[in-house]
């Protein structure tokens, strides 16, 4: 926690109750892309981590990827706030993902590593469903990800819920 | 000191229901809260994944329900189960799904009927005028549908619309002899009892912010207030129940939060609604010489007998609604109900059924992403087009009350006030196992019948208790082998009264809260009886 931000809760400690301070100090780590600075990725894990994500989620006619969603960052902000294990488990894997594109090319790595997504054996295969864990959450999270790919429609207030508008479908019963 | 007629101990759906009938009979009425009052501007129910620090992965949205200085819990050997502790102003009925479904007359007989378990002290028809009363109060959306193994109302409002996919539902299970059913919610689908309706925003386990579904502190509590005769005092942790030479409650002893300073209340009568592991780690830590094993506790049953619902999800998306444009399908989460339906099939080889809740989750997050193999631009436009046909399913199952799975309280543990916290001590029985098996392999019968994609989200074993834990501190007629009468008041201080789930002598596949709200309920009318003779 930044010093500014300890004060800030310890400030604030004698008019928010005790169960407000965990939510104060959270919202306290709340980031902007905007003007985010990386906190455990270095700047070439972070290269490799944004082109990973958009490999796995890529920018089509319909709507923008995961880089555009700035994935990595959010990838860095909640392995950064994670305990060593999950630390050491992202270092590994970004590393053994570097050293197998540097013998053949990226997409190949990523491509080697999905392999047996289902049952995966190796540490790189196990690091992909761990890859792609935050990359589904990081996107679909994202304001791309909600409103621009997905379309979705609610998180609004009605005057009423008309259930099914599909008469072909709601008529049957 | 000032002496109260009553002293009740939580303010969820026993506490607020007990304060409104006690402070209307004309009882002057403490309550005592550990939390405070989360008040609806401080919801984070609307907010966007994107707007909170950790998109919500981080349960964000949930954490002003759980202040953690006085949240903790140890699981010592103890199966995948979750104890819900909400610990603000109207407990749980801050976050909940508002599912209201009335026990059947068989519930209240598992050992007449089956050879299992307890019967409780009170059958359905005890119970029934509390269950009317208690839904008008509240307010129910739902309809009478006429089944023996769920007994309707007479009070509902009009039901929510179901949505395209429940109407696809339908045809599938009325093929398969299942009935499916317009939920039954205390949540207002018109205006009712000076709240509005509910506004369709989705996000009724977030916490309602215009109160259209019910809680305690908005509609329990205000009544309690209006008479005159309630005060309530939050930030309030009780340590202990203190007795008198002869055994009777006397007083609760409490710890202000915010000063750390030790004071007592009190009153003539305790009432206990701390909900199950609460309300059993009081009773333990108020030992005496009168008794020594905690108060109310001859028998040694209080903590026994903890259990409450097994859970299994499982999601599909329809075929029938792949890549249709997105619309808005949020609703008041559940529409529709499936009833348990296992006993129209036969005699099982378990004790027991479960009932499956459905969409009571968000169309916002693509689950199927993280089920789907594979990654790229056809990964990404499957998801896509999948998530319209979204249909969540989540079955609640019964779990046996056995006596080996307790609560204690370890004095060696205590929590920032001193308090020993509770111990959980829970392992799954064979019968568990069977109606998980069960259970599940319904759930894929009824998917694999349905036009579309299905991934269960099966355990490697049961897991509960989906926050409807019960039984610490059951009913029975036998003082040996129980702690409370059948009107939730102890058999050893007659003065003390428990009355929030952990009374139940047994728990259905159905949703506790509006059973512990008639319970609550009746024992505040035998009170107000008992108080007008001069017995209490």
């Amino acid at each position: 926690m930044k010093r500014r931000t300890a004060l800030k809760i310890v400030g604030l400690g004698a008019i928010v109750p005790a169960e407000w301070a965990a939510v104060a100090q959270d919202q306290a780590l709340a980031w902007s892309p905007k003007d985010y600075q990386l906190r455990f990725f270095t700047k070439d894990e972070n290269l490799l981590l944004d082109k990973l994500t958009e490999m796995i989620i890529p920018a089509d006619q319909h709507s923008s990827g995961a880089h555009a969603a700035k994935v990595s960052l959010f990838a860095d902000l909640m392995v950064a706030t994670s305990n060593d294990a999950v630390k050491t488990e992202w270092r590994n894997g970004l590393r053994l993902m570097q050293e197998v594109a540097a013998r053949s090319s990226i997409e190949a790595a990523l491509a080697k590593a999905a392999e047996h997504e289902g049952s995966p054996q190796t540490g790189l295969e196990r690091f992909f469903k761990t890859l792609k864990e935050m990359t589904v959450n990081g996107y679909y999270t994202s304001a791309i990800g909600i409103h621009q790919d997905l379309q979705y429609q609610g998180n609004t207030y009605l005057a009423s819920f008309p259930g099914c508008t599909m008469p072909n479908i709601a008529k049957e019963d | 000191m000032q002496e109260f007629d009553v002293c009740i101990v939580g303010s969820g759906a026993a506490g607020g229901t007990m304060a409104k009938e006690l402070c209307e009979g004309g009882a002057k009425v403490i309550l005592l809260e550990a939390g405070v009052e989360v008040h609806p501007s401080q919801l984070l129910s609307h907010k966007w994944p994107y707007e909170l620090p950790y998109r919500g992965l981080r349960a964000e949205k949930q954490a002003p329900f759980y202040p953690k200085d006085i949240s903790a819990v140890w699981y010592k050997n103890s199966d995948k189960v979750g104890v819900d502790r909400v610990r603000v102003l109207g407990g749980r009925t801050m976050h909940w799904n508002a599912v209201c479904l009335r026990y059947a007359p068989q519930d209240f007989r598992e050992r007449s009927l089956h050879g299992i378990e307890e019967d409780w002290p009170l059958s359905y028809e005890d119970l029934a005028p509390y269950y009317d009363r208690i839904e008008q109060i509240i307010g129910v959306c739902g309809l009478d549908d006429h089944l023996e193994i769920l007994p309707a109302g007479r009070h509902y409002m009009p039901p929510i619309p179901w949505r395209c996919s429940e109407h696809i539902l339908q045809r599938t299970t009325r093929k398969m002899g299942i009935p499916l059913i317009a939920v039954r919610k205390a949540l207002n689908t018109r205006p009712y009892d000076g709240r509005p309706p509910c506004h369709y925003c989705g996000h009724c386990m977030d916490g309602c912010d215009v109160s259209a579904i019910f809680s305690s502190p908005d509609c329990m509590l205000p009544k309690a207030r209006a008479t005159g005769n309630f005060t309530l005092r939050q930030n309030a942790v009780a340590r202990e129940i203190l007795a008198d030479r002869e055994g009777r409650a006397r007083a609760v002893s409490f710890v202000d939060r915010r000063t750390k300073q030790e004071e007592q209340v009190k009153a003539k009568i305790i009432v206990v609604c701390c909900a199950t592991v609460e309300s059993a780690r009081l009773l333990l830590n108020s030992r005496s010489p009168q008794h020594p094993a905690g108060v109310g506790n001859s028998s040694g049953v209080v903590g026994r007998y903890l259990h409450g619902h097994l859970g299994v999800g499982l999601n599909v998306y329809l075929k029938e609604l792949e890549g249709v444009k997105p619309f808005n399908q949020d609703g008041a989460t559940d529409s529709v109900y499936i009833p348990r339906y296992n006993q129209l099939f036969g005699k099982s080889d378990y004790a027991g059924g479960w009932g499956i809740q459905m969409n009571f989750a968000s169309y916002m997050f693509p689950h199927a992403a993280l089920d789907l193999p594979g990654y790229g631009p056809s990964f990404k436009e499957r998801v896509r087009k999948m998530q319209p046909g979204f249909l969540f399913f989540g079955s609640f199952g019964k779990v046996l009350a056995r006596p080996e799975n307790y609560v204690s309280v370890d004095r060696a543990r205590v929590d920032d006030y001193g308090i020993p916290i509770p111990v959980v001590h829970f392992r799954f029985g064979e019968n568990d196992r069977a109606l998980t098996r069960a259970m599940e392999q319904s759930m894929l019968e009824i998917g694999s019948r349905l036009k579309g994609t299905v991934f269960p989200h099966f355990g490697a074993g049961p897991g509960g208790f989906a926050s409807h834990e019960v039984g610490t501190i059951r009913m029975g007629n036998n003082p040996k082998t129980s702690a409370l009468n059948g009107f939730c008041q102890s058999h050893d201080v007659k003065n003390l009264f428990v009355t929030d789930g952990s009374c139940f002598t047994t728990t259905s596949e159905k949703n506790p809260t509006l059973t512990i709200m008639a319970l609550s309920m009746r024992a505040a009318d035998y009170i107000k009886r008992k108080r007008k003779i001069g017995e209490l």
